[in-house]
């Protein structure tokens, strides 16, 4: 693990209890982020992966422990959560598009509001990104007219109205058909090669081999391994992640 | 006790009267669900609230177990939520007729309302306490409606606009709220039905209502049942068209949802 105090977040001993530590879904994760970072979290189900990057923008608050994004602590400060939610984009399992305005209103909705950028400048951004999905054509529809892959990429893309510095994924192929998982990675690949700084929870590990330049194998709450793609496909050295990873990559 | 075919053309000459108590019905009904429904959502609201003063005390560290559950019990409480919810269990576990004479006596037995009458025919000052005890009433069941409309909204929604950064308030207003009333109109419209109904209770308070003018019409004719049939058949009239309209709207809103 790095232990340069310029990462861009820096967690340590981040606990998530449940019913007074009668569940640990995390259990003292420490680990460092530097921009620029491709980071894919891997690990069997329950292992802590969704509340680990949940509680990276504060939709999960943590029981103890400490998140510093950028210089500064988020767990239990005062610091105007709404502004710090706006540099961190994330895209869920289940898009989570909002079904009663179009796919243009899904991605201008939250610049007009939060960020005050006015209409033509935030929807002439929505479209140019739409289109670097291939999806401009499709700006006027309402998410049930799309596809599981499209609705991805448009949340994909609404995240990135907001111009954050990190993107946070949970398991954002895990609902589709296996036929539309390679179109929503693209775009995932697209971004990471882009500079973005990313941490991805997913099940892909064609993905995190390819893509990742780190990969972090939890397990009961915290981190067990950590490395390269290299260091944990081909020369993993827990029982545990070989374990896993027998069960994951023979499937 | 015999109905006759008599007895019925003799209403007649009093359909005025019933014509008056149908306008009144509709018009409380209305006015109740109106002001019932601003109740109701302020109470969804405080009912959803997360005002906590003692939150702090979540925070104290200690390896006491049961001390920790004590702190976070207190650090639970939520006054807003509580004298929300001790309205609705007023209002639930009272009936409704006891609610109304409390309304009229008590509480407008201080406040002096301007005695006059409206549309020709009907009394403010026993229209409006009677108009206020049912808002009071009809509020306190709507909150539970509105409240389950609007958690009803997958919690998704709420996650995917606070990772955007919108506040709480720009959540609700732009994201739940808009969702939430396809849960809710339907049921608000039901709860019009249901005072049409309930809203009978007010002759006691002198509301010239349906029920009242049956009353009026027994005593002027000595006719007993033939005015209860009336008022039977103008109820059922009021209603049954309505709860038809109501789902048939609502099965529409759940077809626009599958668009």
């Amino acid at each position: 693990m790095t232990t340069d105090n310029k990462a861009l977040i820096q967690v340590r001993n981040l606990k998530k209890h449940y019913n007074y530590g009668k569940l640990k879904a995390l259990d003292g994760v420490n680990i460092d982020i530097n921009k620029g970072d491709v980071m894919v979290v891997i690990g069997p189900s329950g292992s802590g992966k969704s509340t680990f990057l949940r509680s990276l923008n504060l939709l999960e608050e943590p029981t103890d422990g400490s998140i510093i994004f950028d210089g500064q602590e988020i767990v239990d400060s005062k610091i105007n959560l709404d502004a710090f939610r706006q540099r961190m984009g994330m895209v869920f399992q289940h898009f989570n598009l909002f079904p009663h305005k179009t796919i243009l209103e899904n991605l201008t909705l939250a610049p007009q509001i939060v960020k005050k950028a006015g209409k033509e400048e935030t929807e002439k951004r929505a479209l140019e990104l739409l289109d670097r999905v291939g999806l401009k054509d499709r700006a006027n529809a309402y998410p049930v007219q799309l596809s599981g892959g499209q609705k991805q990429r448009v949340a994909i893309v609404r995240a990135l109205c907001m111009n954050p510095e990190v993107m946070l994924f949970d398991e954002p192929t895990s609902a589709l058909d296996p036929e539309m998982v390679g179109e929503v990675l693209e775009v995932m690949k697209e971004l990471a090669k882009a500079g973005m700084t990313m941490i991805c929870v997913t099940h892909e590990m064609g993905f995190a081999r390819e893509v990742g330049n780190r990969v972090v194998f939890m397990a009961d709450g915290n981190i067990i391994e950590e490395g390269t793609p290299e260091d944990i496909f081909d020369h993993p050295k827990s029982a545990r992640l070989k374990d896993f990873l027998g069960k994951v990559l023979e499937a | 006790m015999t109905i006759s075919w008599s007895n019925i053309t003799k209403l007649l000459n009093y359909s005025n009267m019933f014509q008056q108590g149908l306008i009144v019905t509709v018009l409380l009904a209305l006015c109740t669900v109106f002001f019932g429904f601003f109740l109701a959502f302020g109470l969804a609201l405080m009912l959803l609230s997360d005002v906590r003063p003692l939150r702090h005390l979540e925070k104290i560290k200690t390896d006491d177990m049961e001390r920790k559950k004590r702190l976070d019990f207190i650090a639970r409480f939520n006054p807003v939520k509580f004298i929300a919810s001790a309205y609705v269990q007023f209002v639930r576990c009272t009936p409704m007729l006891v609610q109304i004479f409390l309304v009229y006596y008590i509480v407008f037995g201080y406040v002096t309302l301007p005695k006059f009458t409206f549309l020709g025919f009907i009394q403010f000052e026993r229209f409006f306490p009677a108009a206020v005890a049912l808002a009071l009433n009809s509020g306190g069941y709507m909150s539970a409606v509105i409240r389950g409309g609007i958690e009803g909204v997958d919690g998704g929604q709420t996650e995917a606009a606070r990772s955007l950064g919108m506040s709480k308030g720009q959540t609700m207003f732009h994201i739940i709220l808009p969702q939430a009333v396809k849960n809710i109109l339907p049921a608000v419209a039901n709860e019009f039905v249901t005072i049409i109904k309930e809203s009978s209770v007010c002759y006691t308070i002198g509301v010239q209502d349906i029920m009242f003018n049956v009353k009026s019409v027994q005593s002027a004719t000595f006719i007993i049942a033939e005015p209860l049939l009336m008022a039977t058949f103008l109820y059922f009239c009021l209603c049954y068209p309505t709860s038809k309209i109501i789902e048939h709207v609502e099965r529409r809103m759940r077809q626009s949802d599958n668009r």
